[in-house]
C-alpha cells in the first residue's frame, strides 16, 4: 500500500505540468500587445550532471540489489523514482531509447554535433548491460518502470509467437537509425508511446497507443520493452555477454518451475528435454541451408529496400514539398498548403528543390541499401538461431531477454530456505 | 471482504474507463476538423467586410465571434483534457484495486500452453519467421515488379514538365537578370512623366467610371508641360496627356465606343505617313491595346515567359514590363493552344491605379500603373482547346475575369488592389471565348456574358444574376454590346438577339449574318456587325431589320469601335475599312495598312494604338 501511496502521489505532484495550447492569432488589430514568444531553454547543465549522476546511481543500485542482495524492493523504488524523476519531472527527455538517433547521426554527419550528456545516455546502459546485464530496462528506463508499475499478473504468450515478434524492435531500430542518418526525422521520439503520458499532452492517436500498452502491461510483462523498444536489442547484445550475470539463486535448481512461471518477460528457459527427436544430419542440413540462404536474404531485402528508397525517402520534409510541388504542378489548386505557401512565397525555385531532392534520395538509395542488409542478417541469424538445440539441466535466465526485474527471487524457495538459514 | 471492495472498485473504473473512453475518441474525432475560426458565418462577414471597410459595427461583430469560437475551441480543448486526466486517475485506481485484489497471489504453475518440448517451439517459431519473412519478401518483390514500371513512367513525365518549367524559369531568369528582377526595378523610368501626369490619369479615372452619358466626351487635353518645364532640363517639348482612356477591350466598358476626338481617317505604315511611332513586341499575341493617360498596356507570350508591356503612347518606348513568374499553381508546362489564338489572346484592362493581365496558364498578374506587381495568382489552369481569350474588364476596383472553360464555367471577380476573390459565380453555362461588358440599363450598370447557350447579366457589385436568356450555341467568341438599356448579342451558327435590359425579355431575333469573332457595336439606330466571311452589316435596333449590307472580300476577327459618328474596322489582312455610323452606313474609306491585325484597335485623343500580328504602332495625325 505504502508503494502505491507513493506512486500515486508522485503523479498527483507531476500533474501541474501543463501542455501549451497553439492557436492562431485573430487576423485583425485590436490593440491587444501580444507577449513576447517563450522558447523552451534547453537543459541547464546542472541538471545535465543531475541526469547523469541519476542514471548511474540507479543502475548502480539496481545492480548492487539483484547481484548482491537478490532482491526486488529497490527495483520497485527505482522505478517509482526513474518514473518520477526521468519521467514526469525532465518529461522523458534525454532518454537512452532515443540517443541511438542522435549517436546514429553523428556517425555519419559532419555537422551534427553529438551533445556528451546523449552520448552518455547512450553508452552508460550499454557499458552496465555488458557488466551487469540490463539492469537499465530494470527500472532505471522510465518505460520500463511505468510498465513494471502498473503490472498486475502475468498471462503468458507463446514463446512460438513472442520469438517471432522479438524480430520487430530490431526492424524499428534499423528504421530508426536510417531515418536518424538521412535528416529526415527522430521516429522514436516522434512516435514515443508514454511520453504524452509524462507531458500530460500530446498527439491523441499515441497517447491512446501507450494507454493500450499499460492496459496490456497490467497483465503480461513488459510489452513495450519485449516487442518494441529499438534500443532493446543493443542491450540484449552486450547482456548476453556480460561478466557478472544475475541469477536466480546461488543454491543449487531443484527445478521446481516457480520462477519460470512469475518471470514476466518470459526469460527464464526450462531444462531442455529433448521429446522431439530429430536426426543429427537433418538439423546440420537446415543450418547449413539457413548458413547459405543468409547472404541471399541479406541481398534480397537491400535489393528491395533499395528499390523502396524513393518512397520511403517522402519521411524527409524537402522530398514531401518536392512532391507537393510536383502535384500543385500537375493540378493546380486554389487552395495550397502552408509549405507550399511559404515555398513559393519565399521565391523557391523548383530546380534547387530538386537537386536537394536528389542528393537525400541517393542518401536514402545508399543507407536503404544496408538497411535491407542488416534486416535480411537480423531474420537469418533468427532462424539459424532457432536452429540450434542448447541442452539445459535446469532452469536457467536467458540473459537477453531478462530484464533484471527480481520479481523470481521471491519465488525461489532456495532463495527462502538461504534467508531462514541466515536469519537462524 | 476487502477483496470484494477491490474488485467491486475495479470492475466499476474499469466501465467508467471504457464509457469515458468511447465519449472522448467521440468528442476528439468531433472536434478534430472542426476549425473555429473558418466558419460560415465568420468568413461571410469577412468578405462583407473587405468589401466595405468603414463599418465598424460589422467589424464589432466579427471580433465577438471570433471570440467566441476562440473560447468554444479552447473550452472543448479543455473538456477533452480533463477527460483524459479523468481517465488517467480511473486508471490509477483501477489498477490501485486490482493489485489489492491480487496482493496474496503468486504465479504458480498452470497449464502450459506452449508445446511440451523445446524443440517444437523453435521449429514452430522458424516456421513462422520463415513464413513471414518468404511472405514479406514476395509481396516487396510484387510491388517492385508490377509498380516501379508505372511509378517511373509517371515520375519520367513529371520530371519532364518540371525540367520544361525550370528551362522556363531559367530563361525568364536570364531575361529578369537582364531586365532586373524585381518589379520595381523594371521600371525604366520615363523622364518626362511624373506626378503631374500620374494625377491627371487618376483625373481621367474618375471620368471613366461614370456611365458614358457624362462628360467623358470633353477633349481638352491637360498640358503639364509648363510644371514640367522648370523641373526637368531635359524636357524639351510639352506633353499631353489625352483625358480619354480606353480601358479595356474594345474600349471603356468593353462596349466598342469611344468619345476620343481627332481620330485620324488615313494613315500607311509602309510610308509612315500619319504614324506616330511603331515598336516591336518582345512576344506574340493577340490581346489588344488599352491606353490610359500616357500609357499604352499590353501582353505578349509564349512557351517561355508570359508577359504585360507598358509602352510610352507619346513615343512607343516600352517604359517596362512585368513577367508573370512564380505564381503558386502557374503550370510548368503551358497549354496547348492553337497557332491564331496563343497564350497572350485575352486584353488587359485598368482603372488607371491598377493594370491587370492574364494568360492562357491561368496566370493574373495586377501591377500599378509603374510596373510594380501588386497581385499575382493562378486561378487554375483553363482546359481550352484553342486557348482562353476572354479578356479582362476593370470595373472600379473590381476586376471581372470569364472564366468559362471545359473545367471551369464561372465568373470571378476580384479586388484589383490585392487580388482578394470578392464573389465568384458557378455558370450554367459551357466553354467560350467572349468578353465581358458593361451595359448601363436605367443608368445603372449590368454585367453582360455571352456564352453557350446564353446570355446572362449580372449584378457587377454582389454578382447576384439580374436575367439570362438562353439563346446561342456553338463557339461563342463574339462579345456583347449595348446602347439605350437594350442589349445585343450575336454568335455565328447562333442568332442575333436583343435584350431589353430592364426584365430580360427577348425584343428581336435575327439571322441574316452573324459574327464570328468580331463584336458588334449598337448606336442608338443601328447596330452594325461583321462576319468572318467578309460581310459588314447594319440592323434597325428597334426592330432588328436589316437595314445595308457590304460584301467586303475581306475576312473579320477585329470588333467595330464607334468613334465620332464613324465605324472603324480592321480586316484581318490589315486593310482598315471606315464607314458612317448613321442609317446610310457608307463606306467611308478603305486602305492597306501593311500588316495583319486581328486585335480591336484602341482609341484616344487625336491617336490610334493598333496591335499586328508583328508590332504595335500609333496612328496620329501629322
Amino acid at each position: 500500500m505504502k508503494r502505491l501511496f507513493s506512486i500515486l502521489s508522485s503523479l498527483l505532484l507531476m500533474s501541474g505540468i501543463g501542455a501549451q495550447n497553439r492557436f492562431p492569432k485573430p487576423d485583425f488589430e485590436s490593440g491587444y500587445q501580444y507577449p513576447d514568444i517563450q522558447h523552451a531553454l534547453p537543459n541547464e547543465q546542472l541538471w545535465l550532471y543531475v541526469d547523469i549522476f541519476m542514471l548511474v546511481a540507479l543502475m548502480s543500485f539496481v545492480a548492487w540489489a539483484i547481484l548482491k542482495k537478490r532482491t526486488r524492493k529497490p527495483i520497485i523504488w527505482v522505478s517509482v523514482i526513474s518514473v518520477a524523476y526521468f519521467g514526469f519531472f525532465r518529461s522523458g527527455c534525454v532518454c537512452s531509447i532515443g540517443s541511438v538517433q542522435n549517436v546514429s547521426l553523428a556517425l555519419v554527419g559532419h555537422t551534427y554535433i553529438l551533445p556528451v550528456s546523449v552520448l552518455l545516455f547512450f553508452i552508460l546502459p550499454i557499458l552496465f548491460a555488458f557488466l551487469f546485464g540490463r539492469v537499465f530496462c530494470a527500472g532505471v528506463c522510465p518505460f520500463g518502470a511505468i510498465q513494471e508499475l502498473v503490472n498486475i499478473k502475468n498471462y503468458r504468450l507463446s514463446r512460438s509467437v513472442t520469438s517471432v515478434l522479438s524480430i520487430i524492435p530490431w526492424v524499428y531500430l534499423i528504421f530508426a537509425v536510417l531515418y536518424a542518418v538521412t535528416r529526415s526525422s527522430f521516429i522514436i521520439c516522434r512516435f514515443d508511446p508514454f511520453i504524452g503520458f509524462f507531458r500530460l499532452g500530446g498527439d491523441f492517436g499515441l497517447i491512446l497507443f501507450g494507454a493500450l500498452l499499460l492496459l496490456a502491461s497490467v497483465f503480461t510483462g513488459r510489452p513495450f520493452c519485449r516487442f518494441i523498444c529499438p534500443y532493446a536489442p543493443l542491450l540484449s547484445l552486450f547482456s548476453r555477454v556480460a561478466i557478472w550475470k544475475v541469477q536466480i539463486t546461488k543454491q543449487k535448481c531443484i527445478n521446481c518451475e516457480l520462477c519460470h512461471n512469475a518471470c514476466p518477460v518470459d526469460a527464464i528457459r526450462p531444462p531442455y528435454e529433448n521429446k522431439v527427436k530429430e536426426q543429427r544430419l537433418q538439423g546440420v542440413k537446415r543450418l547449413l541451408m539457413y548458413f547459405v540462404v543468409l547472404p541471399f536474404m541479406m541481398v534480397a531485402l537491400a535489393f528491395i529496400m533499395r528499390y523502396a528508397s524513393d518512397d520511403l525517402s517522402r519521411a524527409h520534409k524537402e522530398v514531401r514539398l518536392y512532391d507537393m510541388v510536383q502535384k500543385q504542378e500537375a493540378d493546380p489548386q486554389d487552395k495550397i498548403t502552408l509549405e507550399l505557401e511559404s515555398f513559393f512565397g519565399q521565391g523557391g525555385k523548383i530546380s534547387e528543390l530538386k537537386q536537394k531532392v536528389n542528393v537525400i534520395q541517393q542518401d536514402y538509395k545508399r543507407y536503404s541499401t544496408i538497411a535491407g542488409a542488416l534486416m535480411g542478417l537480423v531474420i537469418g541469424l533468427m532462424l539459424i538461431k532457432l536452429s540450434i538445440k542448447r541442452s539445459r539441466k535446469e532452469y536457467e535466465i536467458e540473459h537477453a531477454d531478462c530484464v533484471d526485474c527480481g520479481k523470481c527471487f521471491s519465488y525461489c524457495p532456495q532463495n527462502s530456505i538461504c534467508k531462514s538459514v541466515l536469519l537462524k | 471482504m476487502k477483496k470484494i471492495i477491490a474488485r467491486n472498485i475495479a470492475i466499476i473504473t474499469a466501465i467508467f474507463m471504457i464509457t469515458l473512453s468511447i465519449m472522448l475518441i467521440t468528442n476528439y474525432f468531433q472536434a478534430k476538423d472542426v476549425s473555429p475560426l473558418q466558419t460560415q458565418v465568420v468568413e461571410t462577414l469577412k468578405k462583407l467586410n473587405d468589401q466595405n471597410a468603414d463599418n465598424p459595427q460589422l467589424q464589432e461583430q466579427i471580433r465577438q465571434l471570433d471570440l467566441m469560437a476562440r473560447k468554444a475551441y479552447f473550452i472543448n480543448m479543455d473538456h477533452l483534457m480533463r477527460g483524459v486526466y479523468l481517465l488517467l486517475g480511473m486508471l490509477v485506481v483501477f489498477i490501485v484495486s486490482i493489485r489489492i485484489y491480487f496482493a496474496q497471489h503468486k504465479d504458480i504453475p498452470d497449464k502450459e500452453i506452449d508445446l511440451i518440448d523445446e524443440w517444437a517451439i523453435q521449429s514452430q517459431a522458424r516456421k513462422y519467421v520463415g513464413l513471414i519473412a518468404t511472405g514479406l519478401t514476395a509481396v516487396a518483390l510484387l510491388f517492385v515488379v508490377f509498380s516501379m514500371p508505372f511509378m517511373q513512367a509517371s515520375k519520367n513525365n513529371t520530371e519532364t514538365a518540371l525540367a520544361q518549367k525550370d528551362t522556363n524559369s531559367s530563361i525568364v531568369g536570364n531575361t529578369i537578370n537582364e531586365a532586373p528582377s524585381l518589379p520595381e526595378e523594371t521600371i525604366e523610368t520615363n523622364p518626362v512623366e511624373n506626378t503631374g501626369s500620374i494625377e491627371s490619369e487618376e483625373e481621367s479615372v474618375s471620368v471613366e467610371e461614370t456611365p458614358l452619358s457624362s462628360k467623358e466626351s470633353t477633349t481638352e487635353e491637360i498640358d503639364v508641360a509648363s510644371v514640367e518645364t522648370s523641373e526637368k532640363a531635359e524636357t524639351t517639348a510639352p506633353v499631353s496627356v489625352p483625358k480619354v482612356t480606353s480601358n479595356a477591350f474594345r474600349g471603356n466598358d468593353a462596349n466598342g465606343i469611344t468619345q476620343a476626338k481627332n481620330i485620324p481617317v488615313k494613315w500607311d505604315l509602309q510610308g509612315g505617313s500619319n504614324i506616330a511611332w511603331k515598336s516591336e513586341i518582345p512576344r506574340g499575341g493577340q490581346s489588344s491595346p488599352v491606353i490610359n493617360g500616357n500609357r499604352v498596356f499590353i501582353t505578349g507570350a509564349d512557351a517561355q515567359a508570359r508577359e504585360l508591356y507598358c509602352y510610352d503612347l507619346n513615343t512607343g518606348k516600352l517604359l517596362w514590363t512585368l513577367a508573370a513568374v512564380n505564381i503558386a499553381g502557374s503550370p510548368s508546362q503551358v497549354p496547348k493552344t492553337t497557332e491564331d489564338t496563343g497564350l497572350a489572346s485575352a486584353s488587359v484592362s485598368t482603372n488607371g491605379k491598377q493594370v491587370c493581365a492574364i494568360f492562357a496558364t491561368g496566370d493574373v498578374i495586377c501591377a500599378n500603373m509603374e510596373g510594380k506587381q501588386l497581385w499575382a495568382k493562378n486561378i487554375g489552369v483553363p482546359d481550352n482547346h484553342y486557348g482562353y481569350a476572354s479578356s479582362l474588364l476593370v470595373f472600379k476596383n473590381q476586376l471581372f475575369i470569364q472564366y468559362d472553360n471545359r473545367n471551369t464555367h464561372k465568373l470571378i471577380a476580384l479586388n484589383t488592389e490585392n487580388g482578394k476573390e470578392l464573389w465568384s459565380k458557378e455558370r450554367a453555362d459551357k466553354i467560350a471565348w467572349s468578353s465581358p461588358s458593361i451595359a448601363y440599363v436605367n443608368n445603372q450598370p449590368q454585367l453582360i456574358l455571352m456564352s453557350d447557350p446564353s446570355i446572362t447579366a449580372y449584378n457587377p457589385t454582389t454578382g447576384d444574376q439580374i436575367w439570362r436568356v438562353e439563346c446561342l450555341m456553338g463557339e461563342v467568341g463574339a462579345s456583347a454590346c449595348s446602347a439605350d438599356g437594350i442589349i445585343f448579342g450575336a454568335s455565328e451558327y447562333a442568332k442575333m438577339v436583343a435584350i431589353n435590359g430592364t426584365d430580360g425579355s427577348v425584343l428581336w431575333e435575327s439571322m441574316d449574318y452573324l459574327p464570328e469573332a468580331s463584336s458588334p457595336v449598337a448606336t442608338h439606330d443601328n447596330i452594325y456587325l461583321a462576319t468572318s466571311y467578309g460581310v459588314v452589316a447594319s440592323f434597325d435596333t428597334k426592330t432588328g431589320e436589316l437595314k445595308k449590307e457590304h460584301e467586303t472580300g475581306e475576312e473579320f476577327y477585329s470588333s467595330l469601335m464607334l468613334v465620332e459618328g464613324k465605324i472603324y474596322l480592321f480586316s484581318n489582312g490589315g486593310k482598315m475599312h471606315i464607314f458612317s455610323a448613321d442609317d446610310e452606313f457608307k463606306l467611308l474609306d478603305s486602305f492597306e495598312t501593311g500588316e495583319n491585325t486581328y486585335a480591336t484597335p484602341a482609341f484616344t485623343d487625336g491617336r490610334i494604338v493598333v496591335r499586328t500580328d508583328q508590332s504595335i504602332y500609333c496612328v496620329k495625325a501629322n
